[in-house]
């Protein structure tokens, strides 16, 4: 026994995986810092997870110019792709754990509440950075189980603990048909390296052309679930009903960033050879999800479900950037996503702020009416950020949508681009009645805002980013395409 | 010779366990067959040379997943008797995808795919290859990322299911231990006045 010798040699390039280590180690000691504690000064964990998330950034930053370095052999893989990524995720983490401090205030366990998102985040972190099947599996577990338990945080309230149940059962399906479908991959490939998957399926032949699309298929219906595209969207409205506002603001953005990136990667990497055939599915989920989204959220009276919808249709526009397939595609992606970010994250603080003392007030599109009157600042914001999800000329969100638009149809997918352009356009009509309630309706009842001046920077920041990004789109598009320089 | 006497030993028991498993009255019986069941499998694994995947079914299989078991059934209280009610209501239903199950077993059984000369044998590796440092050095080098993070996995998990599952309630009469050290004689005594 005392003769092993080990096969491998000490990992090298180590420090490119710092900023996770980081993340990993801040979330035990959030978790343990938190239990010495008082309740009433829980904020202190938040302030902590949120720094920690804060001092990711320059660690991630010093490592930029590692151009698809690779470490523990092969399994992590870090390029300008997932420098940007994480660089958005890390900003939608932060911008979440601030807006949780309000909402956590009375609840007890607040530490381990803030050490599960740092937990989700890293996650996230490796989803982006996974360069096998192995790593594609792990990470989206833990990011899975990490938001399942943040769904279900408020055990009180029972819809919370219904959305967390729905949530979790359709999960695990969706990883138990994902895994099915890496074991056909790995079976036709012996294979489960992304860039040895995608070499070796250059080489198969006809006998295992139905393998691999089962394979193929079965990745890609898991992916679309973490996505929220129809028609594996079912879980979407309830857990984003349920959930706790800050958790709703959380997944709404950031699972869907490291999902996109995970997606691109593996598509980029593992599956060129067939892209005759995933353009085709892609193209069906991204028709479906942007009728579902758009064409349901006409007939919400809740703003959290509303606001699902709405994700589940932005969801299906991005996908138009993977149908594209190239650069500018993926550029894109990329694009969207920033600009969703700082659109999504914005609506939702001031959501969180409509919240009063007793119960659930501002949950309710009715809630808004007449807002203008009594609090035109919030107003203002909340118009701009509509308009902006709308995508009206001129805000950031018709550069998110030029964005993709212009990289579809420069693809050759015209038609698509078109309809995409069509529920665009029925989109904008219940973004267009929150303006209505707001702008135009008389106020049914007192506006029990708390006014709290971190919420409000937040809400100053989306809204300005939204408006500055609309203004001078150039150097985030030029940003997100130098982004995928080494990837495609 | 004996390998293949060993094998209809273990394969042997193990059905027979499998059906006690289905045909005992008693859910406490079930339990155990089952066990019995995990314990002949583990014997085949031996048979293959695996031995620690022989070893880790009795570890989690017996050791942990059949205790849970055991524990569900003590706090649930099964009704055997209303269990078998809806029976023959059920059999048809259940009868038809047994017989689908079995049909398609059979009919790959019988495809020559799975005959004698398809099939590779196993291999005696010989008393020099220990699996369990073999699978040792793989995981603990090469896997090491995933190692890792399947271990963080199991932490989130851990702190997820206490988070959610810990709450005090209210009619719970808990000593608190705390506040009773804390208490003063002021708190507690009343000068009455005679």
């Amino acid at each position: 026994m005392s003769k092993i010798s080990f096969p491998y040699p000490f990992p090298e390039h180590l420090s490119i995986i710092v900023p996770e280590m980081f993340i990993a180690v801040m979330a035990m000691t959030v978790l343990l810092w938190s239990l010495f504690l008082p309740k009433e000064k829980n904020y202190i964990a938040a302030w902590m997870a949120a720094s920690a998330c804060a001092a990711a950034i320059p660690l991630l930053l010093s490592q930029a110019g590692a151009i698809g370095l690779t470490t523990f052999y092969g399994f992590f893989i870090l390029d300008a792709f997932a420098v940007y990524a994480k660089l958005i995720l890390l900003l939608t983490s932060i911008f979440a754990i601030v807006m949780s401090i309000d909402f956590m205030k009375k609840e007890a366990n607040a530490g381990e509440y803030y050490a599960m998102i740092l937990f989700a985040v890293l996650g996230m972190m490796f989803m982006i950075s996974a360069a096998n099947l192995v790593m594609m599996y792990l990470s989206m577990e833990l990011m899975a189980l990490s938001v399942y338990v943040l769904v279900a945080y408020q055990r009180e309230v029972v819809r919370s603990s219904e959305a967390a149940l729905k949530y979790f059962i359709l999960g695990s399906l969706a990883s138990g048909i994902m895994l099915y479908g890496m074991s056909f991959l790995y079976g036709v490939t012996g294979q489960f390296d992304f860039q040895a998957i995608g070499i070796a399926l250059q080489g198969v032949g006809h006998n295992g052309h139905l393998a691999v699309m089962v394979g193929m298929l079965f990745v890609i219906v898991g992916l679309a679930f973490k996505l929220s595209a129809a028609p594996f969207h079912m879980w979407t409205p309830d857990a984003y009903e349920g959930a706790p506002t800050p958790v709703t603001a959380f997944m709404s953005v950031a699972p869907k960033i490291a999902a996109f990136a995970l997606f691109i990667r593996f598509l980029v990497e593992a599956l060129p050879a067939v892209q005759h055939e995933y353009i085709p599915i892609l193209t069906g989920l991204a028709l479906l999800t942007m009728a579902v989204g758009n064409i349901a959220a006409i007939a919400q009276r809740n703003i959290k479900r509303m606001l699902a919808y709405s994700t589940i249709g932005h969801v299906g526009f991005a996908l138009l950037g993977l149908i594209a397939a190239n650069a500018d595609g993926y550029a894109g992606v990329l694009t969207y996503l920033t600009i969703y970010l700082f659109m999504n994250m914005g609506i939702f603080a001031i959501i969180i702020l409509m919240r009063g003392k007793d119960g659930f007030k501002g949950e309710l599109i009715d809630d808004y009416a007449g807002m203008s009157q009594k609090r035109p600042i919030y107003a203002l914001a909340m118009a701009l950020l509509l308009l902006s999800l709308a995508g009206i000329p001129f805000l950031g969100g018709f550069w998110a949508k030029y964005a993709v638009f212009i990289a579809a149809i420069e693809a050759g997918h015209v038609v698509l681009a078109l309809i995409a352009l069509l529920f665009s356009v029925v989109g904008a009509f219940y973004y267009l009645r929150i303006i209505k309630y707001i702008y135009f309706d008389q106020p049914r009842g007192e506006f029990e805002i708390s006014d709290n001046s971190t919420m409000q920077v937040i809400v100053t920041v989306c809204t300005i980013m939204v408006v500055v990004l609309g203004l001078f789109p150039g150097p985030l598009m030029e940003l997100c395409h130098q982004a995928l320089i080494g990837l495609v | 010779m004996l390998e293949s006497i060993f094998f209809y030993l273990f394969g042997g028991l193990a059905t027979i366990g499998a059906l006690l498993v289905v045909l005992s009255r008693n859910p406490m019986h079930s339990v155990m067959w089952l066990i019995f069941c995990f314990f002949n499998a583990a014997g085949l694994f031996f048979l293959l040379d695996a031995e620690f995947i022989g070893i880790i079914t009795i570890l989690i299989y017996v050791g942990a997943v059949m205790v849970l078991f055991i524990f569900v059934i003590i706090m649930l209280e099964v009704n055997v008797a209303r269990m078998r009610e809806g029976f023959l209501h059920h059999l048809p239903l259940g009868g038809m995808i047994a017989m689908l199950v079995f049909i398609e077993m059979a009919s790959a059984g019988f495809s020559g795919v799975f005959s004698a000369e398809q099939m590779g044998t196993a291999v005696h590796l010989g008393q020099e290859v220990n699996n369990t440092a073999e699978i040792g050095k793989e995981l603990y080098t090469h896997y090491l990322l995933g190692f890792e993070l399947a271990a963080i996995i199991l932490l989130a998990a851990l702190v997820g299911s206490v988070v959610l599952t810990i709450r005090s309630r209210k009619d719970a009469k808990y000593q608190n231990i705390p506040a009773q050290i804390a208490v003063k004689k002021s708190d507690r005594l009343r000068k009455v006045r005679m």
